[in-house]
């Protein structure tokens, strides 16, 4: 019996990897053998990432150094130096969010959001961006990529108009522990520990941390973020790895309004759970297979008593799920040629009585399957083709085809021309919305009832960009030309319905509105010297695209400027400053002013007995406060100290 | 062709153990592999490709296995070639009226058989080695990658000794040394991060406590993520995701051992141990491709070797 417990033990510290943590094996001479042996191949085809002047479209990398020099305290913040990015820090209508070239609403949900892979929009709040955003700590963060423009072509429907990929930190980069917490002005209270450990055969992390304000001035309280996040990769042989990830997300904020009866104060609660698990095994050096399976799990509660009629509460909770079984296979068929394809089946159900008047689970299956040839045409020209077709029990039938065309003209020097066609459809809530408001059984009121007409947005994205590196200035610029044709953007309208209590008026969501946007963006990174760092971005849109009925749509520009500076004594200070001109509030019908914003981070590093640590001082919006998605909601200048520890 | 000389090994092998060992006629080679691998094979039929070459009949060059000299007494011969360390071990260890050449081995592999056997290293035990002198990695990585001015190495067990000959070389050339040295039972990871935030190029060193088949995977990719270049020690390693090695091939190890021998049969003595002159250079393209690098193989070589040359 005892013997068996051992058994499990063992087993259970060899799949965490513990077992061979004290016996390390004696190391061997070295001979001819570690001349003459076979190692097994490590920078396979789909592990070497196509250079920047290779893909298919723009890309922003904001990576660790500008992650943790830049101070923000949600991926949401650092979206602001991305050349084209409109960014809310609000929590009222879901989370911190950006938007790329469209407008920023309440859930921004026309682009992708990945984290390892997986998609974590959020199939509860109709497809937003805004709590993928917060699935990992920052600190667990390796790089985000922005995908600029149009790509559903690689990464589905949702990548409409841009895709954010967060990857996380290698669990072999994080092992030991690290601590860190932060106190500060707005009630800030972050913290966070980490543990990792492995050995060569797996390597593991659990990191658990939290972020918490008192939120915007003039919005409704706090807002507070709790996560827990496990990853475990190991090396089943030398040609399989596993991946093991799973997570949770508690994000508690403080919305509405005090004496708003029909949008009263309160906290909205979202959990979002999930658990991943990725299967890669190398074919050899030119070929790769990856499978993929997770499963994502929402929950929202927002809920409050409607005081003018008591006994009614007014409720938008309920719950949602997703499913995904995905491969892929990379295979590079020549020197010339690169291949990439797969499928994945997605199952999405989401089911709340107050949203849907009904407790059955709407369910949407999906099917995708999705293909890119990267094919040298010459020496200097490189063919990106590719599409995705998908089909769905809520959208039909889509195909997203892609080309785009790199051409070398000098060294250093790339041309780039790409034509994209995308689709969003619907999200289940634009299609079958059914708010009503009963008391002791009686209708008393309607909102959202949609009449189920809805169809796919459509967009045909046009540009041309060109890359220049000068690695004798450290110099690195991206500029991009665009035009994006916008048809059918799914709007809320109101019409008569009578019977349906109240006015006798509810809300359907139709394809109302077709819009084009042009204009050009870039991006420069610039080392001037080894320990300095600037990165600058501008953006210029004009854009047909109404973001209320009461104002004109005017062109819109924006700017970022990053400086980072090592300095002596193992210091460094990084100053940031973004810029948008005059738009519309998201959350009210009303012109907000033109912003900036400029925040300050000095640090400097710090040994304690054998721990390194740091220490920062942050400062957020050196500025005068400015309003964040309403006029009354302000974002003033905050302090923060910040201490971490790690061995 | 490999299938067909192993067979010829393994039959010459067998027909002089038929023939009683020792007692047949005495050979004047007699070539000693550690095992009977693709490899070894390569080196032996070089070796004897260049002995005959010089004259000497294909029967006049014996090859054996490890296993099969220790089963029968030595076999007379004129000159002793062990191809491998446990050969070379072996070969150390025996009593022998002729002078042994140890090559296909690393030069810590030929001292451990040296001070294993309390031999000198002299005429008439001395060694061809298999890994390539400090100072041609350190051209070959200024060749390859002009910006990059400092160099990590990890050490180990194995490889700390080196240390005071990185430094030299390093400074001969005013690239900068970044060098950890990983304690034997710690993991490679801590020290191999400390190194990538330094330097520009990683120079592996085989150490089987750095570099092995199960921490290979780590390494590399915690380099690629860094950006920070391997510079390896074997084709092997290029396949696996290393920027660029440089490396003698069996055959041209096999080919400079039987160019030594031959010049030894002709009456000149085997000389002091030493690197291998020829080498190859091999470039991973998808690797130099994906870090914006763009290296050819045959330039690179020619221009190690002329700079070889003209110092």
């Amino acid at each position: 019996m005892q013997a068996r417990h051992l058994i499990h033990l063992s087993c259970l510290c060899a799949t965490l990897g513990l077992a061979r943590l004290g016996c390390a094996q004696t190391p061997e001479a070295v001979s001819e053998k570690d001349y003459l042996g076979d190692v097994p191949v490590v920078l396979s085809v789909s592990r070497l990432p196509q250079r920047l002047d290779e893909t298919p479209g723009s890309v922003t990398i904001l990576d660790r150094q500008m992650i943790r020099m830049s101070g923000a305290r949600d991926v949401a913040d650092l979206l602001r130096l991305v050349p084209g990015f409109r960014v809310s820090n609000s929590f009222e209508s879901n989370t911190p969010q950006g938007s790329y070239h469209m407008g920023l609403g309440d859930y921004s949900n026309r682009m992708q959001v990945m984290v390892d892979g997986r998609s974590v929009y959020s199939v509860y709040m109709q497809g937003g961006t805004g709590p993928g955003l917060q699935t990992v700590a920052l600190e667990d963060i390796e790089r985000i990529e922005v995908h600029r423009g149009s790509n559903s072509a690689a990464y589905g429907a949702r990548a409409f108009l841009g895709t954010i990929h967060i990857v996380t930190r290698d669990p072999v980069e994080t092992q030991g522990v690290q601590a860190q917490a932060a106190r500060g002005d707005n009630g800030i209270q972050d913290s966070l520990v980490r543990l990792g450990w492995g050995n060569e055969s797996g390597s593991y992390r659990i990191t658990a941390d939290r972020r918490a304000d008192l939120g915007l001035a003039g919005a409704a309280g706090p807002a507070r973020v709790h996560r827990l996040n496990v990853r475990g990769d190991v090396r089943a042989s030398n040609v399989d790895t596993l991946e093991f990830r799973a997570g949770q997300a508690v994000i508690d904020a403080g919305v509405g309004f005090e004496g708003d009866t029909g949008n009263a104060q309160r906290t909205r609660s979202n959990t979002a759970s999930f658990v991943q698990l990725d299967w890669r095994r190398s074919l050899g050096v030119n070929e790769d297979l990856s499978v993929q399976f997770s499963h994502t799990d929402e929950r929202v509660r927002d809920d409050f008593p409607y005081t003018p009629l008591a006994g009614l509460t007014i409720d938008f909770g309920g719950r949602a799920a997703s499913d995904n079984l995905s491969f892929q296979h990379t295979v590079r068929t020549s020197d010339r040629v690169r291949l990439l394809w797969g499928g994945e089946l997605r199952r999405e159900s989401i089911a709340s009585r107050p949203l849907f008047n009904t407790d059955s689970a709407f369910v949407t299956d999906f099917t995708r399957v999705f293909g890119n040839i990267e094919w040298r045409l010459h020496r200097d020209l490189l063919l990106n083709a590719g599409g995705m077709y998908e089909r769905s029990s809520l959208g039909g039938e889509h195909v997203a085809p892609r080309v785009m065309l790199n051409w070398h003209l000098a060294e250093g020097h790339t041309l780039r021309y790409g034509l994209t066609q995308a689709f969003r459809p619907p999200s289940t809530y634009e299609k079958y919305s059914n708010v009503r408001y009963y008391l002791n059984g009686v209708l008393q009121d309607s909102t959202d009832v949609s009449r189920g007409n809805v169809a796919a947005e459509k967009i045909q994205a046009r540009e041309i960009g060109y890359l220049a590196d000068f690695p004798q200035f450290g110099l690195n610029l991206d500029f991009r030309v665009f035009e994006e044709d916008v048809r059918g953007v799914v709007k809320r309208q109101e019409y008569s319905l009578p019977g349906s209590g109240g006015n006798g008026k509810a809300y359907d969501y139709i394809n109302s509105e077709d819009f084009n946007a042009h204009g050009h963006e870039y991006q420069i990174r610039w080392q001037p010297w080894r320990s300095g760092h600037i990165f600058f971005s501008q953006t210029f849109v004009d854009s047909g695209q109404s973001l209320s009925g009461t104002f004109p749509t005017r062109p819109y520009a924006a700017m970022a400027l990053m400086v980072m500076q090592q300095l002596p004594q193992e210091a460094s200070l990084a100053l940031t400053y973004s810029q948008v001109d005059a738009s519309v509030f998201p959350g009210q019908n009303l012109q907000s002013p033109a912003m900036s914003r400029t925040d300050l981070r000095l640090a400097k590093a710090v040994r304690l007995g054998k721990q390194r640590g740091e220490v920062s001082l942050v400062v957020q919006n050196l500025g005068p406060a400015y309003p964040d998605f309403r006029s009354d909601f302000y974002f003033r200048r905050q302090a923060y100290l910040m201490l971490r520890l790690e061995n | 062709m490999k299938r067909l000389s192993r067979r010829l090994l393994l039959s010459s092998g067998l027909a002089w153990l038929a023939a009683g060992g020792a007692r047949a006629a005495e050979s004047a080679v007699v070539i000693v592999s550690s095992e009977r691998s693709a490899a070894y094979q390569e080196a032996a039929s070089a070796v004897q490709g260049e002995l005959v070459r010089g004259g000497l009949a294909p029967r006049e060059v014996l090859q054996l296995t490890a296993a099969e000299w220790a089963a029968a007494a030595p076999p007379v011969a004129r000159l002793y070639v062990a191809l491998g360390a446990e050969a070379a071990g072996l070969l150390a260890r025996s009593e022998l009226k002729a002078p042994v050449l140890c090559t296909l081995l690393p030069r810590a592999a030929f001292e451990r058989a040296l001070r294993d056997s309390g031999r000198r290293a002299s005429n008439q035990f001395t060694a061809l080695y298999l890994n390539q002198p400090l100072s041609r990695q350190f051209d070959l990585a200024r060749l390859a990658l002009p910006q990059a001015k400092r160099v990590g190495v990890l050490l180990g067990a194995e490889s700390k000794g080196q240390q005071a000959q990185l430094e030299e070389a390093a400074e001969a050339r005013n690239l900068k040394l970044v060098s950890a040295q990983v304690q034997p039972q710690e993991p490679v990871f801590g020290e191999l991060r400390k190194i990538l935030e330094e330097a520009d190029v990683l120079l592996a060193l085989a150490d089987p406590q750095i570099y092995n088949s199960s921490s290979i995977q780590n390494v590399l990719l915690t380099s690629f993520r860094a950006r920070v270049p391997m510079l390896a020690f074997s084709p092997a390693y290029v396949r696996a995701g290393a920027l660029l090695a440089v490396y003698s091939t069996p055959t041209q190890i096999g080919q400079q051992a039987g160019v030594m021998a031959r010049s030894y049969l002709q009456g000149r003595p085997l000389g002091a141990p030493q690197y291998p002159q020829e080498f190859s250079v091999s470039v991973n393209e998808h690797v130099a491709r994906s870090l914006g690098l763009h290296l050819e193989v045959p330039t690179l070589t020619e221009r190690l070797r002329r700079l070889e040359k003209g110092s």
